[in-house]
């Protein structure tokens, strides 16, 4: 009798945390039904009042239109460029630096590991002054590579930080096998510590990538041609525009999202683990 | 064997280099630039306190100031609260677990910008979903202004940025709450404590520092949020929404006031500095 008691409480339990995880999805997947139906309307039709919610015409059009009327293709290859330079720099220093950090130990380590946690605290706003004036004067003002180099100062601390903390959950034995086996320091990191490292280094290299790919400050105030421009920049100055076409800005969104999305699913374990592994050990 | 340690000592500088020459050249050197540039003003020759001493009598930075510190407070405050239910929920052995996870998350791989006109969308007054919404269940008779009303412009923003950036904390705190051995509550058990008391005695002090954790670079991120404000109200109406980082950019590319503006980025440097402080000097020391 008791035994079942203690069942129907579970069963009742587990429906409560479903009930509860379906209230959330709901809340969560909203905003992103709201913008694919409306992605798939025509003006008119988003414009009516009531607004409809299934659209009784569907078309691609914006879509269309977002690479055709506007220079979104362009807004996208500069984002996956800067976004995938940024993080193929800033994850290669991170892991030297990562390893120095977790294998070494010498004079000013300490104060060392603070000021690079402590440069990430540095809000942009605080460089892109400088940034604004110091690229003007270097030439590289309105340029991809420009661009690069101020994302680097988002990414390089924090993947420094994931690669460090990765770092120390491989065992150091590793290191002293490799080294005894004939292997100089750099060779160890290399054959070795790198191969162990691979999901570390995957998660550390797709976070830079969505940092640099959410982006909006930087570009705004460090470009000034559509040339130039990346999405997040190319739909906060849709926004502006005078008569706004939420068809095209919602399709302009969802293709914005689609690549962070999808690396995000294929990489979750990874980026979980990389993550955490710093934070949570202690 | 000596020898190889001496050496190794010296490799310990020889990997950290590159990054720190990098991070020096990129952050520093602006960073200190920046900080010139704010005791500089162009009435006077020398460096001066002048952009500060306007900075303190300027009404619109103290309503940033505010602003920002009621926006950071309750985001972060219901990040937590949010993320730890939903973190709680995840924990539980069910077995649609992965997939509610990979759902939670997705807000978080948005770019604000993205989430920031997709709410703005939403929150349209004439042809948004959200008064469309609650009209169709008699909740409201007249449309409400979301974005345009002073007094709700900041609820709204603050409830969209819910939505955004939950999924950090929780991801945090989950991995905080699956790192627990599972011995501690089984011993619960035998001892019989309720459920309330194993959440109380093991749980939440188990907990304290990857709470820490999560509070402190949450409070990093969303004091520096910009792309969502700008999206959504430009800090506007008025300066109702008026962040740092807004007037911070305002100042800068609409006055192109460098100076001025510098003075203001310094001085949320230093706010921000100083409450990531003890998050630094608990990770560092380890």
């Amino acid at each position: 009798m008791r035994a079942l008691g203690i069942q129907q409480q579970q069963t009742i339990k587990i429906s409560l945390v479903y009930f509860f995880l379906v209230l959330v999805s709901i809340f969560v997947f909203f905003p992103f039904v709201w913008m694919f139906l409306t992605s798939l309307k025509t003006n008119p039709e988003a414009l009516r009042i009531p607004p409809t919610w299934v659209p009784q015409k569907l078309t691609f059009e914006a879509y269309i239109a977002i690479w055709t009327r506007k220079p979104f293709g362009t807004y996208f290859m500069n984002s996956v460029m800067i976004a995938s330079c940024t993080a193929a720099i800033s994850t290669f220093l991170g892991a030297l630096a990562g390893y120095g950090f977790s294998r070494f130990i010498f004079r000013g380590k300490t104060l060392l590991l603070g000021a690079f946690l402590a440069t990430q605290m540095l809000p942009g706003g605080l460089l892109i002054g400088p940034y604004f004036k110091i690229l003007a004067r270097i030439g590289l003002f309105n340029t991809r590579t420009g661009l690069i180099i101020a994302f680097i100062t988002i990414c390089l601390p924090f993947s420094t930080w994931m690669l460090k903390g990765f770092f120390d959950t491989i065992p150091p034995e590793l290191d002293q096998a490799a080294m005894i086996d004939g292997c100089s320091r750099i060779g160890a990191f290399r054959r070795v510590l790198l191969p162990v490292a691979k999901p570390g280094m995957v998660a550390t290299v797709l976070f830079a990538f969505l940092l640099a790919w959410g982006d909006v400050l930087w570009a705004l105030c460090l470009t000034s041609t559509h040339e130039m421009s990346t999405v997040t920049l190319g739909i906060l100055r849709f926004v502006g525009e005078f008569q706004v076409y939420w068809p095209m800005l919602m399709a302009g969104s969802i293709i914005g999202s689609v690549p962070a999305i999808i690396l995000y699913i294929m990489l979750q374990k990874f980026l979980i683990t990389g993550l955490t592994a710093g934070a949570v050990k202690g | 064997m000596l020898a190889l340690r001496i050496k190794d000592k010296q490799m310990g500088y020889f990997f950290i280099l590159p990054a720190a020459l990098m991070l020096l050249a990129v952050i520093i050197y602006p960073a200190i630039y920046s900080l010139k540039l704010s005791f500089t003003s162009e009435s006077e020759a020398l460096y001066s306190l002048t952009n500060y001493a306007e900075l303190f009598r300027d009404a619109l930075f103290w309503q940033a100031f505010r602003n920002t510190l009621v926006f950071v407070g309750v985001v972060v405050t219901l990040h937590l609260v949010i993320g730890f239910s939903i973190a709680m929920a995840l924990n539980t052995r069910i077995k649609a677990r992965l997939l509610f996870r990979l759902i939670v998350l997705l807000p978080w791989t948005v770019p604000d910008v993205v989430a920031g006109i997709t709410w703005k969308w939403i929150y349209d007054p004439v042809y948004g979903a959200l008064n469309d919404l609650l009209s169709r269940l008699n909740l409201i008779d007249a449309p409400i202004l979301w974005l345009s009303d002073p007094k709700l412009a900041m609820a709204s923003i603050i409830f969209a940025d819910i939505w955004r950036g939950f999924p950090f904390v929780m991801l945090i705190l989950l991995s905080g709450l699956q790192a627990i051995p599972r011995e501690l509550y089984e011993a619960a058990k035998i001892d019989r404590a309720s459920g309330f008391q194993s959440f109380r005695y093991i749980t939440l002090p188990s907990l304290k520092k990857i709470v820490g954790v999560a509070l402190a670079l949450d409070i990093i991120w969303e004091f520096r949020r910009f792309g969502l404000v700008q999206t959504m109200t430009q800090g506007g109406p008025g300066h109702q929404t008026e962040v740092f980082s807004t007037l911070i950019y305002k100042e800068y590319f609409q006055f192109f006031r460098f100076e001025y503006a510098s003075a203001i980025a310094v001085i949320m440097s230093i706010i921000l500095l100083s409450l990531s402080l003890p998050y630094i000097w608990m990770i560092s020391k380890e």
